[in-house]
């Protein structure tokens, strides 16, 4: 038995692979949990409008950060800072109580907005005078509303990685991809032809995740479907893309798996799905900003519940699509390597046999 | 059929990184011939096959090959997908090489059910044993009617009664004018080939038929029933020991070709010394 | 002296399917035995009887006079097809493995490959992954050698060197039971045993077998000629060099079925590979093969 343990530690320590998800799954884990994984929200951003902004930008102190005060502006411009993201409260003076309007979509950052509203009305300090409260987007602060958006991009990547990545490899493993290499296809042809089909049916899963989420589920689709039909379609170039590069750096299904779960699990715990990123502590947060999945969310969040126009939505549709044009062309090249003659192929002479082997007799 | 009566390759020398798979190699492949390519595991066959059938550029040299359309090509992995059928694969072979559909299954039907292969049409070809399956591989390398043919190891691992069924396919192309270039480490393989090339670390040791590779065959080659004390230059055979005397002409067995190509093996590893 | 392994009336069934039928083996110290046969035949069926890994359905296997156990298999040496190394382990981490496990001493490594000790096994070329295969089932002396086509991919002079190391086991008392595809092996094998459909068909030397069968040689001109009227006359014809043979058949048919085609033909002794092939077929004759 001891001879068991050897030989396995022995093969452990050389599975790089292995190696790195045992170490560097937990310690991610650690870093997540530490500092990102919170639902507290320290800070709300506000914007005020109406000829009292400015009073009212003096009057609400922590955790109410006042971050645009617009005077000449009225409640149409307050609502449009919500709709696009830019703060999570306004407030607009002029009428003959000041209202307040709360981003329904920002669901923590909402009820955390809810909350310190009530405390300063209890103890006396922020407004003098009651505002009207209103909740936009996501009047019942439903947890549904805002996850399911969030869950079209997960599907998303999903099928676009994991199972892209999956299919890939299956050609390098069973040998045929040498075939085609020799059939009078072009690259493009074996390219497109491997993608289309998953490219088809994360089309289909994401409609299903769309129905039922309305149908059933009742969360709103307020915004421009073409909006949204871009987005995904650029989120998914950039996840297929992944997919492919991720099979062209894997020999098997086994290590490709491993390495798609590796760029997953950071999207779904630190792309603001399930913590807020402004909760994420600002040490950690960075990390989203690199992350696909992070600007889908916005633009999933922001069509679906707020009718974001595509406007304000430009950096995460820049995002993306450099992104993607990054990937694709990476996974292009990397794809046409192996099915071009020109240049050399890594892994030496045979298919599943042979290997590089020093000069000399052979046995 | 149009092009050059021979196919081939001049003066192939390919390396990867510091490792020379192929010196100096160079291949005609007659059409309407077979021609074998013989060697151990890394002796530079499957590089060379990869050069002829377009899948490998070399750093040196020159190939002659037909288009892609007009050339055919088995693999050391057998190019076959084990998760669709028998048919669908050859479906799938026939539509990439732009067969119309019909005119693939009639000459398919005619192949497999030669090879014996008719009962498993609907089969997963994962699920077909090494030798149905290398007769598959062979039948889609072939489908096409291509004027080349390059086959590398159809026969490793392969029982001998389905390794017949294989060389049925074989002459068959051949028979049809198509140059068939194969790859094998049996020397049964390499007597049924018209010519013969011997590859060994990526040098050519002897290269033509049976009969003048044996005739080149330098020395002589005595027969022992004990143990040289030396067995740099001797080998077993058959409860004998065979011994070679570079420069005697005192011979007292015949060689066939499984000797010469030994011979030439020690020949070019005492030529390294 | 009692045999190392006897296979007494063995049969073994999977379900409606019988691999292995009636099937009577014996492997005596000193002798190297060659078990030749079509895939499907039941060689990996039996073998895997012999090794105790699977049970007879009727009939006994006897390893050293006793059924198969673990204390069996510490005097047992065996090489499977797939080497049953450690890719992701060095040469001499396997043979320390091994060494462990049967309780021998780590195996001094033979001359030939200690140079690629600390190499990865998934690295080295074929040959010397296959010496290291030998290295680790010689490694605690066993009694008794099964391997499953040992020389499978490698050069006709690595193959004879290989084949020097299972003789000098066998001089020195083991016995070798051995699978192959290689018919110029054969003649390295002091007994055959050919197997079709999971019974034994033939046994014998490899001359014994081929006995008195010929085959037809055809000269052409013109192979392919030949060739396509030798088939439209329902005959079997192989290519053989810049000829065609024909196994078993009338010099008379053949040469009707060339007509006025300019060739020479002539009978000749069969080869192995051709008396074998029709031994299987006429065992086929009661049944489909795989």
């Amino acid at each position: 038995m001891w001879a068991m343990i050897v030989k396995e530690f022995r093969q452990v320590r050389r599975d790089r692979r292995t190696l790195a998800m045992m170490i560097v799954l937990p310690v991610l884990l650690l870093v997540v949990l530490g500092y990102a994984a919170s639902f507290d929200v320290k800070t709300i951003t506000v914007a005020a409008s109406g000829p009292q902004a400015a009073i009212v930008s003096r009057q609400l102190k922590a955790p109410f950060d006042i971050t645009v005060t617009a005077p000449g502006q009225g409640r149409a411009w307050a609502q449009n800072q919500l709709r696009d993201g830019k703060v999570e409260m306004a407030v607009v003076t002029g009428g003959s109580k000041p209202e307040v309007l709360i981003d329904g979509s920002q669901l923590f950052a909402a009820r955390a907005a809810l909350a310190a509203l009530a405390a300063l009305a209890h103890n006396g300090g922020g407004l003098p005078v009651t505002p009207n409260v209103t909740v936009l987007y996501n009047p019942g602060l439903t947890t549904s509303d805002i996850m399911i958006p969030g869950l079209c991009g997960v599907v998303l990547v999903f099928v676009g990685t994991i199972i892209t990545s999956l299919g890939v490899v299956r050609e390098r493993q069973s040998g045929t991809l040498e075939q085609l290499a020799v059939m009078p296809l072009r690259p493009a042809d074996v390219f497109l032809g491997k993608i289309v089909p998953y490219f088809l049916v994360a089309t289909v899963d994401l409609a299903i995740v769309l129905g039922v989420g309305i149908a059933i589920f009742g969360v709103p689709f307020r915004g421009s479907p073409a909006v949204f039909a871009l987005g995904a379609l650029l989120f998914l170039f950039v996840t297929l893309g992944f997919g492919v590069l991720i099979s062209s750096v894997s020999q098997n299904q086994g290590q490709a798996i491993q390495l798609a779960m590796m760029t997953l699990l950071p999207q779904i715990l630190l792309s603001g799905l399930i913590f807020p990123l402004t909760s994420i502590a600002a040490g950690v947060r960075w990390i989203a900003y690199f992350l696909p999945l992070t600007y889908f969310n916005q633009i999933a969040r922001g069509v679906m519940l707020r009718a974001e126009p595509i406007g304000p939505l430009w950096q995460s549709f820049v995002f993306l699509g450099l992104l993607g044009v990054l990937v694709v062309t990476g996974a292009t090249l990397r794809f046409r390597g192996y099915l071009a003659p020109a240049g050399r192929e890594h892994g030496g002479p045979g298919g599943n046999k042979a290997v590089a082997h020093p000069q000399g007799a052979s046995a | 059929m149009t092009g050059p009566a021979q196919w081939g390759a001049s003066g192939i020398f390919v390396a990867y990184g510091k490792t020379v798979a192929l010196a100096d190699v160079s291949l005609s492949a007659p059409a309407g011939q077979v021609t074998a390519v013989v060697g151990g595991d890394g002796a530079g066959k499957t590089t060379l096959l990869r050069c002829l059938a377009g899948a490998l550029a070399p750093d040196r040299g020159s190939v002659r090959r037909p288009p892609k359309e007009r050339a055919g090509y088995l693999p050391a992995s057998s190019g076959i997908y084990p998760d669709l059928t028998v048919t669908e694969n050859l479906d799938f072979r026939a539509t990439g090489y732009g067969m119309s559909r019909a005119d693939a299954r009639e000459r398919a039907a005619a192949y497999l059910d030669r090879a014996g292969l008719a009962a498993a049409a609907d089969r997963l070809a994962g699920q077909l044993s090494g030798g149905m399956r290398q007769k598959l591989a062979v039948i889609a390398a072939m489908l096409h009617q291509p004027e080349l043919l390059v086959l590398d190891e159809p026969t490793t691992g392969v029982d001998p009664v389905s390794r017949s069924g294989l060389w049925w396919l074989i002459a068959h192309a051949a028979a049809q004018g198509c140059a068939v270039v194969l790859a094998t480490t049996y020397l049964d393989d390499a007597e049924r080939a018209a010519s013969v090339l011997v590859l060994d670390a990526g040098i050519a040791l002897a290269s033509g038929t049976g009969e003048q590779i044996v005739a080149a065959m330098p020395g002589a080659l005595r027969e022992e029933t004990a143990r040289p004390a030396d067995t740099t230059r001797a080998w077993r055979r058959g409860g004998r020991w065979r011994v070679w005397d570079p420069a005697g002409d005192a011979a007292s067995v015949r060689p066939d070709l499984q000797d010469a190509v030994t011979v030439a093996a020690l020949a070019a590893a005492a030529g390294q010394r | 002296m009692s045999p190392l392994a006897q296979c007494a009336g063995v049969t073994r069934r999977f379900g409606q399917f019988t691999a292995v039928s009636d099937v009577d083996l014996v492997v005596e110290p000193g002798e190297i035995v060659g078990l030749l046969g079509a895939n499907g035949a039941g060689k990996t069926t039996l073998i895997r009887m012999l090794l105790g890994l699977i049970g007879t359905s009727e009939g006994e296997v006897r390893l050293f006079g006793e059924p198969p156990s673990r204390r069996t298999r510490g005097r047992l040496g065996y090489v499977p097809q797939g080497l049953g190394l450690y890719d992701d382990l060095t040469l001499a981490e396997n043979l320390a493995f091994t060494a462990a496990i049967f309780g021998s001493d780590p195996a001094a490594l033979p001359a030939e490959i200690r140079p690629y000790a600390k190499d990865l096994v998934g690295r080295l070329p074929l040959g010397v992954q296959r010496r290291t295969a030998f290295a680790q089932a010689l490694s605690h002396h066993p009694d008794l050698l099964i391997l499953d086509e040992p020389t499978s991919g490698v050069d006709p002079l690595g193959r004879a060197r290989l084949w020097e190391t299972i003789a000098e086991a066998a001089d020195a008392g083991a016995g070798v039971l051995v699978t192959t595809h290689y018919m110029e092996e054969a003649g390295e094998c002091g007994r055959l045993v050919i197997m079709a459909d999971g019974a034994v068909v033939a046994e014998g030397t490899a001359d014994q077998i081929v006995g008195a069968s010929q085959s037809v040689l055809v000269q052409a001109r013109s192979w392919s000629s030949a060739f396509e009227a030798l088939e439209d006359a329902g005959l079997q014809v192989a290519l053989a060099g810049r000829g065609l043979r024909i196994p078993g058949a009338d010099p008379a048919r053949v040469l009707r079925a060339l007509g006025d085609r300019p060739a020479t033909v002539r009978q000749v002794p069969a080869t192995l590979e051709e008396r074998f092939f029709e031994l299987v077929q006429q065992g086929s004759a009661t049944g489909a093969t795989a």
